[in-house]
């Protein structure tokens, strides 16, 4: 994995340790139990589990922490984990995969990332170095994700709403509802801008994600995202994270990341592309 | 990477405690009852129930002390209680930089290049806002830059040494007002688009208070002894967004081929990509 930018490697060489600790004082493993009521799950007064608190993609630290020992090259070992949880390799329609491989090999400048944009699903709930937890606030009517990375926000109501016509975002909209335990997000209205990470993978306008979120012990979500798009995949595939609370004593540190940004300029543009700056 | 280092780190950039909100507004519940003309409906912790979609509807956002109409301004009325002259108390020196970013403020201000609006300038934008809340916790999520603050009680100090284009909040409830302090805000947000400005010193006092159900009084008292003379008050209207399913939508900013960044909506098909894979792979061949 190569195309970590000098200010990123120095920034997460910085913020690591912070979260370093956290496997360390996270509770017992997500794989004890399934069974809800008896892992003793919070719940609120509707009886809907209390997804609150402060998470962070655990299955991307873990394979940060395997993959950092031994590691010669902090930069490198950092951004060679991207990818835990995703069913590798994609199963990439044979154009959108060669124009994958192309995006990635000349216009990494393109990642929506380094121009600050808001990550989109799933990909801002896998932010690869758990450097950046998020924050859930839920009552009866929403679940709130309040993202440090960016400053992202999602406010996923469960109305029974459906998608709106004639809206397009970067996170697209989120419609939730229960099922059982498990929150189930329905995410749609994409406008055809994401990426999935710094290696090119990508999806386009017509993404379409069922998220599922299932506490499985006070301290441990199993998050499946199911992602489909016709026009870039042959067939539908999940990614599977385990997210872990993070200790009580942190807090959301606020990421400016647009105002005053220079990191970008740790990107290469494509030479074909200059003068067309984000398409 | 010792164990020590790790706990320094841990010491030094996260901040501690976590209060529970909900213990603290029961505590000062008594507090400035006399001054609470509606009682709002509750939260199960007794805390007033702010959530819902707010907005303001005055002409602050162009000018917070407001101003004649003139070419490319609109007409404003200030929103400044105290002084009750509506002028903001500048120091001499400041008035004078005040005067030069009025002189360049289609360029010089931080919100033309979609920066964080800063508090409290994003609280009178002419886009509405959303309080999220439950028990022990409220956020504020604006729509503007899907800017975002998390309330966290009044007993955790504020953080040390480092500013956020939001600041830093901590709040707690007088009777049915919920007062946020508000520190770490740097210099790089104005109050207006009519370059009315603060420095990194600023220290903001808001105070929300619900007057009916679907009204909300908010005022704010701004203290920054390196721009202002003395501390001075604003205080506006907010209005509940009342339309079944409303919803605050995104704010993206994209960079145009001018090197600016503009605001694009997401109702605007045109900023939608259309992909073609087969002319991409074509062009890139043509143009490796």
């Amino acid at each position: 994995m190569r195309k970590w930018p000098i200010s990123s490697a120095v920034l997460a060489f910085v913020l690591f340790p912070i979260r370093l600790a956290i496997g360390q004082t996270s509770g017992t493993s997500a794989s004890a139990t399934t069974d809800a009521k008896a892992a003793g799950i919070p719940r609120l007064a509707d009886g809907h589990p209390d997804l609150q608190g402060l998470w962070h993609n655990d299955s991307g630290y873990q394979a940060a922490m395997k993959n950092i020992r031994g590691a010669t090259n902090l930069a490198v070992a950092l951004g060679d984990f991207h990818g835990a949880g995703f069913p590798l390799p994609l199963p990439y329609l044979p154009i959108a995969e060669k124009v994958k491989d192309y995006r990635n090999l000349h216009d990494p400048y393109h990642d929506p990332e380094a121009h600050c944009h808001v990550p989109g699903v799933p990909r801002e709930i896998e932010q690869p170095t758990s450097l950046f937890p998020f924050q859930i606030i839920q009552d009866e009517k929403n679940v709130v994700l309040l993202f440090e990375y960016t400053h992202d926000v999602r406010i996923i109501p469960e109305d029974g709403s459906s998608h709106p016509k004639h809206y397009w975002t970067w996170d697209g909209d989120s419609r939730g509802h229960w099922e059982g335990d498990t929150f189930v997000v329905d995410v749609a209205n994409f406008n055809g801008r994401t990426w999935l990470d710094m290696e090119a993978n990508f999806v386009d306008e017509n993404e379409h994600v069922v998220e599922r979120y299932t506490m499985v012990d006070p301290n441990a979500i199993e998050y499946s995202a199911t992602v489909e798009d016709p026009t870039v995949f042959t067939r539908p595939w999940t990614l599977h994270l385990t997210l872990k609370r993070n200790p009580a004593k942190e807090q959301i540190v606020y990421y400016d990341c647009h105002e005053g940004e220079r990191d970008v300029q740790h990107y290469t543009r494509s030479e074909g592309n200059k003068g067309n700056k984000h398409e | 990477m010792s164990r020590h280092r790790i706990l320094v780190l841990m010491t030094t950039v996260v901040v501690a405690a976590c209060v529970s909100f909900a213990a603290r507004g029961a505590a000062s519940s008594n507090e400035g009852k006399e001054t609470d003309l509606y009682s709002p409906s509750r939260l199960a912790d007794g805390t007033p129930d702010f959530r819902g979609i707010w907005q303001a509807r005055t002409t602050a956002y162009v000018n917070i002390e407001g101003h004649p109409a003139e070419k490319g301004l609109a007409a404003a009325k200030s929103i400044i209680v105290d002084p009750p002259e509506g002028k903001i108390p500048y120091l001499a020196d400041a008035l004078k930089q005040r005067a030069g970013n009025y002189e360049n403020r289609t360029s010089a201000d931080p919100a033309s290049n979609c920066f964080q609006a800063g508090v409290p300038r994003a609280t009178y934008l002419p886009t509405p806002f959303q309080i999220v809340q439950s028990v022990g916790n409220l956020a504020i999520v604006y729509t503007d830059n899907h800017a975002y603050r998390i309330v966290l009680p009044s007993g955790i100090p504020h953080d040390d040494g480092i500013d956020f284009f939001m600041g830093d909040s901590r709040g707690h409830w007088e009777g049915n007002t919920l007062v946020i302090d508000v520190t770490d805000l740097g210099d790089q947000t104005w109050l207006d688009a009519a370059g009315n400005y603060h420095s990194d010193q600023l220290h903001v006092v808001e105070r929300y208070t619900l007057l009916g159900p679907d009204t909300m009084k908010y005022e704010a008292t701004m203290e920054d002894p390196m721009v202002y003379a003395k501390p001075w008050s604003v205080r506006l209207l907010l209005y509940r967004d009342k339309r079944p399913g409303a919803r605050i939508i995104e704010d993206e900013c994209l960079e145009g081929a001018d090197g600016l960044w503009h605001h694009i909506s997401p109702f605007d098909a045109k900023a939608v990509i259309h992909h073609d894979y087969k002319a991409e792979l074509e062009a890139a061949q043509k143009n490796p």
